[in-house]
């Protein structure tokens, strides 16, 4: 991936451009500079600042004197949330949460891949298709309100047919801590597996079909050809996509927790994103700095993830993506 | 489509083998279609066959009480206003700002693209989190007003790069020779780049489209009650803190609730998914060149 873009560095009036005179240059250019003007102020005070802003994680807020903080305090708030009970149980229910839907999630969406190329109905196949993205644009709050309605204990459907087919008793599911992560689980992969089988059903669509005749002249059946054929040439992809997942590991569905959080299963469903909310935002007492800190805590973790399973791919087989 | 639904013939017909898959994916099918039938059947069914649960996948009773109670009711209609409002406004801004960036960031000869690039990719996995963000919008005054939630997203980096990959794509010798007839780069952007590249601004389009109208929980914190769009009107309803409170209760009331969610649901649900598949063709297409070709 990276070689790509230097093919393309031929770009107009290279390679010229790049030894040009800054006059010349200019009189050529300007326009470009004049389209960039607007989103790069923006870019810089939008999407930089707030990058710059994570200094208040080491500095005193004061009320209306900007976003910046008053003084430096070290690594106070730092000591603060590493000797509290809560940021260690939001710290492992992130961990756990995020290895369990990895582990689930992310096989999912290659076998619905390699089913979906073994289904001869064309017909099936595009309507399986087609619906399985379609909850991709499902709002999460919606997600989490018909799962609730399903799973009312007066009356859920799900709650019903379990009750009337097996004889379980109506439990309030959305309220059990033990049902918490299960239920987060299940609803990612209602909402995101058929949208994250695209990139493996294109990389299947890609494969040359003489790889599988040659597999069918060895006398290999439709299983021993999707195991031996079609898995090993979507690997290159599988591994994209598992280093995309691990470097993103820890940014779990935040609005989804928030939405599923009750006090009954605080226990597993407070996690590290919706600890900062509650206690930057949400309470009142708005400990901006303390939630500051944590917050940084956490996006270290997740650069320090992104940048060793880039290296870690780059080393094991040359594939990597920044 | 054409290029994802591409059949690789594999195999003998092992007829068991084919009753197994397409079974299994029947299951699927009923999988995600079973919850919005279930929706869509309460939202259309009398209270009393809800409060008696003999509601499942088909309208008992039909009738259109909880559309009626929520047409009826002013506070759900300004906030499905607010919805379209901050969709279109917010889309327009994000495309026309991610075009602007992405143009001039496509062409690595151009001095400082470098390091902007740089600057860009950095903020991909590392940003500010939410306090600073939150902070930031906030000492610029734009808490409470619509562009809140307007400005703060208008440029994702990520759409941002697969805009600026698909940009790549475009042969250079199309823009020399627009060049050579005299038109310069924004003329060049309109009329040639722009039309070639249907897909990849669908495809980020409609990202962005489906984040402002699904967006809940940032304008909880940067707007004001009279700007809350529908979704947080949902969780609201949801979370029992209105409407449904009004309607709540015990037996019929409770169950005309349920009915009234659902109505909600159906209602909010629905452009989206209706709009979606006219687009299908051209995400596939644009979001393959941004995950694949990196």
């Amino acid at each position: 991936m990276k070689g790509k873009s230097r093919e393309n560095r031929k770009g107009t009036g290279t390679p010229a451009a790049r030894r040009m005179p800054w006059r010349h240059y200019l009189a050529q250019y300007w326009q470009f500079y004049v389209m960039a003007a607007v989103p790069l102020v923006y870019f810089i005070l939008f999407k930089w600042m707030p990058v710059l802003g994570n200094v208040l994680a080491f500095r005193r807020y004061r009320p209306l004197t900007g976003p910046y903080g008053v003084s430096w305090v070290g690594f106070r708030y730092f000591e603060q949330f590493l000797t509290q009970p809560q940021f260690w149980n939001a710290f492992r229910n992130t961990l756990i949460l995020a290895a369990l839907n990895l582990a689930v999630n992310f096989p999912l969406p290659i076998l619905f891949a390699l089913l979906l190329n073994e289904l001869r109905a064309t017909r099936l196949r595009k309507t399986v298709q087609t619906v399985s993205f379609m909850p991709r644009f499902i709002s999460t709050v919606v997600v989490v309100s018909t799962l609730a309605q399903l799973l009312s204990p007066s009356g859920g459907l799900i709650t019903r047919l379990l009750k009337d087919w097996f004889g379980v008793a109506p439990v309030y599911y959305m309220n059990e801590p033990e049902y918490f992560r299960p239920l987060y689980i299940a609803t990612d992969a209602w909402q995101y597996t058929g949208w994250s089988a695209i990139v493996y059903v294109a990389a299947i669509a890609g494969i040359p079909n003489d790889l599988y005749e040659a597999a069918r002249i060895d006398g290999a059946n439709r299983f021993q050809q999707a195991l031996h054929v079609t898995l090993p040439s979507i690997l290159p992809t599988i591994m994209v996509m598992l280093i995309l997942k691990i470097g993103n590991l820890l940014s779990l569905g935040f609005e989804k927790v928030l939405l599923m959080y009750t006090p009954a299963n605080s226990s597993v469903s407070d996690i590290i994103d919706t600890y900062v909310y509650r206690v930057g935002l949400q309470s009142t007492a708005n400990q901006y700095s303390y939630a500051t800190a944590i917050g940084l805590f956490s996006g270290v973790i997740g650069l320090i993830l992104v940048s060793s399973s880039n290296f870690l791919s780059r080393k094991l087989s040359g594939e990597s993506i920044y | 489509m054409t290029a994802i639904s591409e059949k690789k013939p594999t195999g003998r017909r092992g007829w068991a083998a084919d009753l197994c898959i397409t079974v299994a994916m029947l299951v699927v099918l009923a999988v995600y279609v079973i919850p919005c039938l279930h929706i869509a059947a309460v939202s259309f069914s009398s209270s009393r066959a809800i409060l008696n649960d003999r509601v499942s996948l088909w309208p008992v009773d039909f009738t259109l009480d909880a559309y009626r109670q929520i047409f009826a009711y002013p506070t759900f209609l300004s906030a499905y206003q607010n919805t379209i409002i901050h969709t279109f406004c917010g889309t327009l801004i994000s495309l026309v700002m991610t075009i602007l960036f992405a143009y001039p960031l496509s062409k690595a000869f151009l001095r400082g693209q470098k390091t902007v690039m740089r600057l860009v990719v950095f903020t991909m996995f590392f940003s500010g989190g939410l306090i600073p963000n939150y902070l930031l919008v906030a000492s610029l005054g734009l808490t409470g007003t619509r562009l809140g939630i307007l400005i703060p997203f208008a440029i994702s980096p990520f759409y941002l790069i697969i805009l600026i990959s698909f940009f790549r794509t475009i042969p250079v010798e199309l823009e020399e020779a627009a060049r050579i007839d005299g038109y310069g780069w924004f003329g060049i952007l309109l009329h040639i780049v722009l039309p070639l590249s249907g897909a990849a601004i669908a495809t980020i389009g409609l990202y962005t489209a489906v984040f402002f109208w699904n967006d809940w929980f940032y304008s909880l914190i940067y707007l004001k009650d009279t700007q809350y769009p529908a979704m947080l009107v949902l969780r609201n309803i949801v979370s029992g803190s209105s409407m449904a409170g009004q309607a709540g209760g015990v037996g019929a009331n409770a169950s005309l609730a349920i009915a009234v969610k659902s109505a909600v649901i159906i209602i909010t649900t629905i452009p989206p998914v209706l709009i979606y598949p006219f687009l299908q063709k051209h995400f596939v297409k644009g979001m393959t060149i941004g995950a694949v070709k990196g």
